[in-house]
């Protein structure tokens, strides 16, 4: 006879898995485990393991329950028959002659150990053995060496069971660290967010923040990297608002501006960033394809991530002839190009030439950016309606304003065609 | 005790936008809302505000005729009264000064620009 219940991967139950109902009948099972009401607990068990059938903890919580149902069965067991005195004492008590109930392992185990030396594992046999007169000698041969067999046998499962058991705590152990983490990490995030709600957190703000995040046992990495994330996350959140109301401010590239001061974002930040912040903004307002020709390339150009958050499709071309190269794969809805490139590459000026010997391509709207000397020499030169030029350094509102004029003056163009 | 700004506003968007401007300000300062010239005398009797943010053009009262009441009543003639209009024109800002107010400002609005104004403001 024993008391191990069946083994959780005989049945498995058809009720859905509900590992939350399966928790709260572990926490049970614990509780009846700690009033010795092993039925009680093993009940619950069962209804947990119906719950989550694959909840680790199962097992290790039934191997508690035959542990402390045998201890306390040993205990009684002591109670109800106290060990006899040393045969020199001096007054034997009335009990001393009555041989002892034993509840040994393996029942042909010739000398029985006294209760407190046993095993004290759910197999022991739950009624004692029959009390003998007295011990029987050991017998030797076979019967021995068999009884000797099967306590070896016994043992070896125990341990297995043990070993089982620990591998089961140990993972029980493992997740349950990972998921204090990842809440801990939860409770640091809201708090950032929520200190980043409306700009830089103050000094006090931070320290609080990071206090926490001390607290918690976050590593510092995590923290800065947290940090980061939620300030990206709160300033995007932010640009989206203010974009969605753009018509009520006087120019929208001045309030990124102030946003991205108000949040402490950097340049290197913001362009690090830039696809992740706009790729939203310009999903819902895409306005066309802008061939950039700048020999700049490879340079932080700031106008870029500008032209992107007016919802533009920026493509860039380092050199007029790479921009000729790509501008029938990309038909562009606008050119911005600078005039001047690096020796041996053509002008800004003689592409627009080229482009306007080109049937194709000669109205598509185009802008060149010039420098100072330049201006007067091209305010002389005759420019079409979809053509103009903006001095440099450029400024975004103008540029904007300019852009607008010239597609306007395209889309006058290609309603005239029809 | 935190300072109190009354703005007087009639358009939701444009109540939203000074609201958001405000809060990223960190000026700490709480924000009174009323949607109508009416309700804004009501409220700055109220609540005696620090500074009020008045949009000219509202149904029930309008700014022109709210203004006159706050400056005529001496719980709050002392508020100093910032005057919102759409209408740039040069008159209206000398006639905004005439009845009372200590600022024109010009809508379509710049942020940093009206969080520099209400500090101005507060501060004295």
């Amino acid at each position: 006879m024993t008391n191990i219940p069946q083994n959780t991967a005989k049945s498995a139950p058809a009720v859905s898995p509900d590992k939350t109902a399966a928790k709260q009948c572990l926490l049970s099972a614990d509780r009846f485990l700690k009033e010795s009401r092993f039925q009680d607990a093993r009940t619950e068990i069962e209804k947990a393991k119906k719950f989550d059938p694959t909840n680790v903890y199962v097992l290790a919580f039934l191997d508690r329950i035959n542990y402390f149902e045998a201890e306390k069965k040993k205990e009684a067991a002591a109670k109800a028959h106290p060990a006899p005195p040393p045969p020199h004492a001096a007054s034997p008590t009335p009990h001393a002659a009555a041989p002892q109930p034993v509840k040994p392992i393996v029942p042909n185990v010739p000398k029985p150990a006294p209760a407190p030396a046993e095993v004290p594992l759910a197999t022991a046999p739950t009624a004692p053995v029959k009390p003998k007169e007295a011990p029987e000698p050991i017998a030797p041969g076979r019967s021995e060496h068999k009884g000797v067999e099967t306590t070896l046998e016994e043992m070896k499962r125990q341990i297995e069971m043990l070993t089982h058991s620990l591998a089961q705590e140990k993972k029980a152990r493992e997740e349950m660290s990972t998921q204090q983490l990842q809440s801990n990490v939860l409770q640091v995030r809201t708090s950032m967010e929520k200190a980043w709600a409306n700009g830089a957190p103050n000094e006090k703000e931070e320290e609080e923040l990071h206090k926490l995040a001390i607290s918690l046992s976050i590593p510092e990495n995590v923290e800065h990297s947290l940090r980061r994330e939620v300030k990206l996350k709160m300033y995007s959140t932010a640009v989206k608002e203010v974009i969605s109301k753009r018509q009520l401010l006087r120019s929208s590239s001045s309030t990124l501006e102030w946003l991205r001061k108000v949040y402490q974002v950097s340049m290197e930040e913001y362009l690090e960033y830039e696809t992740k912040f706009l790729l939203d903004l310009v999903a819902d307002q895409y306005k066309g394809t802008l061939l950039y020709v700048t020999p700049n390339v490879k340079t932080k150009d700031e106008l870029i991530p500008r032209l992107k958050s007016a919802g533009y499709a920026v493509v860039l071309s380092g050199t007029p002839e790479e921009a000729l190269e790509k501008i029938e794969k990309i038909n562009p809805n606008i050119i911005l190009c600078h005039t001047e490139f690096s020796p041996g590459s053509l002008s800004g000026i003689k592409f627009l030439h080229l482009l306007r010997a080109s049937a194709k391509f000669n109205f598509i709207p185009f802008l060149l950016f010039c420098e100072s000397v330049e201006v007067s020499q091209l305010k002389s030169s005759e420019l079409r309606q979809h053509e103009g030029f903006l001095k440099k350094p450029i400024d975004v509102d103008e540029l904007m304003i300019a852009m607008n004029e010239k597609l306007a003056h395209f889309r006058d163009y290609v309603s005239s065609l029809s | 005790m935190s300072k109190k700004i009354l703005l007087a506003e009639d358009d939701e968007d444009n109540r939203d936008l000074v609201s958001f401007v405000l809060q990223r300000s960190r000026l700490g300062a709480e924000l009174i809302i009323a949607e109508n010239g009416q309700e804004a005398v009501d409220k700055a009797f109220e609540s005696i505000p620090n500074l009020i943010l008045m949009d000219m053009q509202m149904p029930v009262m309008d700014g022109w005729t709210a203004i006159p009441i706050l400056k005529g009543d001496k719980r709050t003639k002392h508020i100093p009264i910032i005057a919102f209009t759409a209408q740039a024109k040069p008159e209206d800002k000398v006639r905004t000064l005439e009845i009372g107010c200590a600022e024109h400002y010009s809508k379509p609005m710049d942020p940093e620009e009206l969080i520099a104004l209400i500090r101005k403001y507060l501060a004295d």
